[in-house]
């Protein structure tokens, strides 16, 4: 979709009421802490139902340790993926900012909340994580804006994964109410031993439900009290009288349950969790009356939602999200959902498509302001949203006008989360420019759907960097739409550090006929550089060239001086195989040395993987 | 952060205590802002100390549960771990205490410093991004006593290592070699550069010629000194003349601004080499604080300090070697003189017997030892003993009995550990009034035998000489532990991992003794919730029951799925190889939280790495060795049994957290009698 719009010299006046603020600094984020964690919950949840979009965005610790761990144009969305992957199983989410906002024509009514967390390991149980890592740099730019990672570390909101939270249940040991599914097995005719089974623990029930009920007792002393525990077995659930049948199979659960419903006018079985998944023991509670038996399933009830909300903490906000349905909007949807993912969700899936699956169910549409850009056009080089807001605004007349009616905390020092905002702003722009703005008033929700459903779940769409050394030599292709198979990539490394990727061309010019053809070059980091090939073939002939040992001319020169090449292939290794060395390089050998290790067989069919995916990159943005 | 008992019953005390004597003034910290200020006064205090004391706190301890320390560490696994730990988890507070017995007033007088630090990225080095690793629970930790981590992130000093530096400076160097390098290659090379044209680059080589000339004659000035010969001075001079008077002759020929750029290109990257090389100097930070404690070869005092001097030489110095040998020779070099207090402590028996039989970790040591400080000096009761004196001074303020009321901190901590140091010398009989001050006090015979001793591991008492890297077990304190076992045999342990997560170490330890007979198995050890330790009775079971799973693993007939072991290999993803693999895994730098999947990371394919057996002299000896030491097998095995299982079968052994297991820790410290 081309823009019809001409630039436009016209300012956009700030309307100036009491609500609407066009300077980021004064827009009233409402900071989250764990202090006001609980009581900021049902706001958030009526703000989450009332919106059209919910925009996130999040402050790590970190993103990429070394140049190469960068999500580059060379890379396929695997690689991407698997990048991102490694990132997100490191570091962790100090900030977490979200802003449920509406769209009426040229005004964003947006509800930003930013969220600090820490990963308190609140139950003692080494989750949310054992540990993370931090890049100073991060942190060095999180303290110029004025963070303060006292608060964060000292009242930061922890958090369960939903994987995790299914751990805890079990490894808690809570007593669990019997819920008719788990009940209504069909069971099978009893054997001999079952029936013995039943009837002595019938027996042992009887004796302790009738001594538990019998009136006389109760003037025992308490010597006997006791030692008529002991030998009952009696316990205490609560204020109430129980006991704890020890079962060996989930056939006795089934067995025990069945014969516990004798008594179900005043016993309540409950089923106590084994350590490592499966059944314990069950457990009956003697009631004293029906309403006294409702009045303990409830109990039970809000024992459990307590705990719940407890553990997850800061999960219950991204639970709302998912349970609204309503589309996320981002700004670096890959990294974003590769930390929500793996820290709210469940660990991450090996691969992207797992990981889409996976993630689509929590959230079915997830559009990223990268990818609508791209169909705005020339903007691709933009990873700041400052920056991309302050182009749009130069070059299309969309006004946008923000409405923020929270009322921030004055008292509160310093004000963070301006992304999240930026996101809706930038947001409503693009779709204001795009025209997928549905009018205020005959806003047609299918037409909507659709428009949106064109940009969403896309994660992966190459993303620009704009801190990349802009390297001369390769101007000539950046207008140059052409996209290039991995098959024409190869990995070269093995040169003397420093090196340019004009002076390795010129090197790799003279010294080989299949530099006599168009190819291009450039630095991965010092250690590596890819050589992209133009016509389609040579670069296995110039793998072969490397690989034989007759390398001839000035080639050979450089190949006795330690240079290597390799194919796309033992890219996608060493990214899938976790060889995250500081140095591309290296990483590279050690897939090279691995790979030798391995039979013929699993070579071939890595090969023809790779053949038959075929994946395709822009070299435009190389 | 240290596993030392919480304090805060001391500060209780601190706080009742305080009476019109008890100075509070604050500890001194140091930030960036006062760093200058406060290491050329520090420079002074260190210079005339008799000692000094320090305490590092860091972001965590292990990286990963399973990289703990247990008492199923050999020294050389011992090493790695710490290694690990050292390279991982960042330092953010270092605490110097320097202590200056002062004849005049018969009393020690120490200024804890408190630095803040924290390692910024200050240069432009190529590579990895500075990273580190923050332990959960270590920053709950700290932050349970308050740390300032704004202090430590925003105003923290940062520092370079030695190695840091010198790569720094290497790159410098070559940056400014390689460019014009580099330049050069593109005018010869790369004649279709937009950047220069033919006249461009006459005029840049003939710029290029004239300067090198006079800057090789300025260098031949400075080497000859006075003797400079004529023709030289010549060229000098009309260089001089040439090139000042060039720059309005360029302007009046019209010459353009790109022409100009070249010119001063040269010029500017000279004086830029000269910043580069200024701004690494100044970016050393901290690390001159140790550079001093290094040169001025004082006697360190620490309190179990193994890892704070792993910390210190992977932070300041340089990668921390690959072997523990090659590292006690490195530090020796550096710091020649190493005491650790919490050896002192438990390895003489008149300090034990002052000690009172109990705990030596830091706080206890202190208030047991030096009460007149801990406690204020209303507690006459325990002035029986003769008691140190010690002053605090921090920025001229003057305090014999100082109560900063600081939280548990770096500085505060090492003016403690100097202390407890300070008051254990005047118990084994030295006297300070008679120390020469130009004696040093490592050399003094009454404490020889202490200095240089670490705990490798204070799990199982195995202490190291830095200076002559002998190991050694705790010799008198070994009575007093409460886990003595027999020295551990690692050719006859097994390490099991990847079995059905139900199996605890009862059911594996049944499942083996079925096939091997009820005396096989010593013990099994959880090392975590997916690995075990098998402790083997003979080294030569080991290899017989790697080739057994090894043939059940291949041979999936009905008789080895009938098999008993077959329990434990359930689900086919049990792996086992020997104590070797063990270590092997905990040298690599990745730290997976599950050993199993930590396995899986480092890149082990196989199931089972079969041992050679055929090493059958070295199986005898060490039968022999096994048969020396469990005199009574059988008593000594029940015993340990038990405690092993006890531990690892303890239902609540897996919901532990680590948390818990530090608790425990000081617990099991605090037992130690």
């Amino acid at each position: 979709m081309v823009p019809k719009f001409k630039p436009s010299p016209l300012r956009i006046r700030s309307f100036c009421t009491k609500t609407v603020q066009q300077n980021p600094h004064h827009w009233p984020i409402k900071q989250i802490t764990k202090t006001n964690f609980n009581e900021s919950l049902s706001e958030i949840k009526n703000h989450i139902s009332s919106s059209d979009f919910i925009a996130v965005s999040l402050q790590n610790t970190g993103s990429f340790s070394s140049p190469w761990h960068r999500v580059s144009t060379f890379d396929t969305p695997e690689t991407a993926y698997l990048k991102a992957k490694f990132a997100a199983e490191r570091f962790q989410i100090l900030q977490f900012a979200i802003c449920p906002f509406k769209l009426q024509a040229s005004k964003v009514i947006a509800y930003p909340y930013n969220f600090h967390l820490f990963p308190r390991d609140e139950l003692k149980m080494g989750m949310p994580s054992y540990s993370f890592t931090c890049q100073t740099s991060y942190l060095t730019a999180m303290a110029k804006e004025g963070f303060d990672f006292n608060t964060c570390i000292y009242d930061g909101i922890s958090y369960l994964s939903e994987a995790q939270e299914s751990t805890v249940k079990v490894r808690m040991g809570n007593p669990m109410a019997v819920d008719h599914a788990t009940k209504s097995s069909s069971s099978p005719a009893l054997s001999v031993a079952d029936t013995v089974f039943i009837e002595r623990v019938r027996s042992r029930v009887k004796h302790w439900k009738n001594a538990c009920t019998d009136s006389d007792i109760k003037t025992e002393a308490a010597l006997v009290t006791s030692l008529r525990k002991i030998v009952l077995g009696g316990e205490q659930f609560g204020s109430r009288p129980s006991m704890t049948i020890d079962v060996c199979s989930e056939r006795q659960v089934q067995l025990v349950l069945k014969m516990l419903e004798d008594f179900s006018d005043v016993l309540v079985p409950l089923i106590i969790p084994a350590k490592g998944g499966g059944t314990q023991a069950v457990r009956a509670v003697l009631t004293s009356s029906d309403e006294d038996k409702h009045l303990l399933k409830r109990e039970l009830q809000t024992f459990e939602f307590e705990q719940n909300k407890r553990v997850r903490g800061f999960r219950e906000v991204i639970d709302l999200i998912s349970a609204s349905q309503k589309p996320i909007v981002a700004h670096n949807s890959l990294n974003d959902f590769t930390f929500i993912h793996s820290k709210f969700l469940a660990p991450l899936p090996p691969n992207m498509n797992e990981f889409i699956c996976s993630l689509r169910l929590a959230f079915p549409q997830v559009i990223d302001v990268n990818y609508l850009l791209k169909d705005i056009g020339p903007v691709k080089k933009m990873t700041n949203i400052s920056a991309t807001i302050a182009y749009l605004k130069n070059r299309f007349f969309a006004p946008i006008e923000m409405e923020i009616p929270n009322q921030a905390n004055e008292n509160e020092g310093k004000i963070h989360g301006h992304n999240v905002v930026k996101i809706c702003q930038l947001f409503g722009k693009l779709c204001s420019i795009l025209k997928i703005t549905p009018d205020a008033i005959e806003s047609s929700d299918d037409f909507l759907a659709s428009a949106i459903n064109r940009y969403a779940n896309i994660f992966y769409s190459l993303p620009g960097s704009s801190q990349e050394p802009t390297n001369e030599e390769i101007r000539g292709w950046t207008n140059d739409k052409r996209k290039v198979s991995c098959e024409d990539v190869v990995f070269l490394w093995g040169f003397r550090e420093r090196i340019s990727a004009g002076i390795l061309k010129n090197m790799l010019q003279g010294s080989h006929e299949v530099f006599a053809e168009a190819f291009n070059v450039r630095m991965v980091d010092r250690s590596c550089a890819i050589v992209v090939f133009g016509k389609p073939g040579l670069s296995n002939t110039f793998k072969n060239v490397m690989n034989s040992k007759e390398v001839s001319g000035p080639l050979r020169e450089m190949v006795s001086d330690g240079l290597k090449a390799a194919g796309y292939e033992t890219y996608q290794r060493v990214c899938s195989s976790g060889l995250w060395e500081s140095a591309l390089a290296d990483a590279l050998d050690k897939a090279l040395a691995s790979h030798n290790c391995l039979s013929e067989a699993a070579y071939e069919t890595k090969q023809s993987e790779i053949y038959l995916s075929n994946e395709l990159i822009n070299l435009a943005e190389l | 952060m240290k596993k030392r008992w919480p304090i805060t019953i001391l500060y209780r005390a601190f706080s009742s205590s305080t009476t019109s004597t008890t100075a509070s003034f604050p500890l001194k910290h140091v930030k960036k802002s006062n760093f200058d200020s406060a290491l050329s006064s520090l420079r002074h205090h260190i210079q005339a100390a008799d000692f000094v004391a320090i305490d590092l706190e860091m972001t965590g301890i292990t990286s990963a549960p399973w990289r703990d320390s247990f008492e199923f560490d050999r020294f050389d696994v011992r090493y790695l771990k710490v290694k690990d730990s050292a390279e991982k988890f960042a330092v953010i507070q270092f605490g110097v205490s320097p202590f200056r017995w002062d004849p005049l007033k018969q009393s020690f007088i120490t200024h804890p410093h408190n630095f803040f630090i924290f390692q910024r990225q200050e240069l432009p080095l190529d590579g990895a991004a500075y990273e580190f690793l923050c332990q959960t629970t270590s920053m709950d930790f700290l932050a349970k006593y308050q740390f300032d981590f704004n202090a430590c992130i925003h105003e923290g000093v940062s520092y370079l290592s030695r190695e840091q530096e010198d790569k720094a400076l290497k790159h410098v160097n070559s940056t400014y070699k390689d460019e014009s390098l580099d330049s050069w290659h593109s005018l010869k090379e790369i004649r279709d550069t937009h950047l220069f044209n033919i006249p461009d680059i006459l005029f840049a080589e003939r710029m290029k010629d004239r300067l090198s000339e006079w800057l090789g004659g300025l260098l031949r000035n400075r080497d000859e000194g006075s003797e400079v010969q004529p023709s030289f001075n010549d060229s000098k001079q009309q260089f001089e003349t040439i090139f000042f008077k060039m720059r309005p002759a360029i302007s009046l020929n019209g010459f353009t601004s790109h022409q100009l750029r070249l010119i001063q290109l040269k010029e500017v990257k000279d004086e830029q080499k000269i910043d580069a090389e200024m701004s690494i100097k100044a970016s050393i930070g901290f690390r001159h604080v140790i550079d001093l404690l290094s040169s001025e070869k004082k006697l360190i005092v620490g309190h179990n300090c193994f890892l704070d001097i792993a910390h210190i030489y992977s932070k300041f110095f340089g990668p921390l070697p690959l072997t523990a040998e090659e590292f006690i020779s490195s530090v020796n070099k550096y710091f020649p003189h190493i005491i650790d207090t919490k050896i002192l402590l438990n390895s003489n028996s008149i300090l034990q017997q002052r000690m009172k039989k109990s705990s030596t970790s830091l706080s206890k040591a202190f208030s047991v030892l030096c009460p007149q400080i801990a406690l204020g000096s209303k507690s006459t009761h325990l002035s029986l003993q003769p008691s140190v004196k010690v002053e605090v001074e921090v920025d001229d303020i003057r305090s014999s009995n100082w109560n900063s009321g600081v939280k548990h901190e770096a500085g505060y901590d090492a003016f403690m550990t100097g202390c407890v140091f300070a008051q254990a010398c005047s118990h084994l009989g030295i006297d300070f009034k008679q120390q020469s001050s130009s004696e040093n006090l490592a050399h003094n015979e009454k404490l020889r035998e202490h200095v240089n001793l670490l705990y490798l591991s204070w799990t199982n008492g195995e202490i190291i000489n830095l200076s002559t890297g002998n190991r050694t077990s705790e010799s008198l304190a070994s009575n007093k532990r409460k886990n003595h076992y027999p020295k551990i045999l690692f050719e006859c342990i097994v390490i099991v991992w990847g079995f059905p997560s139900h199996l605890k170490a009862w059911d594996i330890r049944e499942c083996i003794s079925k096939v091997y007979g009820p005396t096989s198995v010593i013990s099994v050890y959880h090392v975590d919730e997916t690995a075990v330790f098998v402790q083997f009775s003979r080294a030569e079971m080991v290899s017989k029951f790697l080739d057994l799973k090894e043939s059940l693993d291949r041979n999936n007939d009905p008789i080895s799925v009938l098999h008993p072991l077959a329990k434990l290999l359930e689900g086919g993803n049990t792996c086992a190889a020997s104590y070797e693999t063990y270590k092997e895994i905990c040298s690599s730098t990745v730290s997976k939280v599950l050993f199993a999947d930590q396995a899986k990371a480092v890149g082990i394919k196989w199931k089972t790495k079969l041992v050679e057996s055929s090493d059958k002299t070295k199986e005898h000896e060490s039968l022999r060795k096994v048969k020396a030491v469990n005199s009574d097998p059988s008593c000594g095995e029940r015993t340990k049994n038990k405690n092993f299982d006890d531990v690892s079968n303890d239902s609540s052994y897996s919901q532990l957290s680590s948390d818990e297991i530090i608790d425990s820790f000081y617990t099991r410290e605090a037992k130690q009698i």
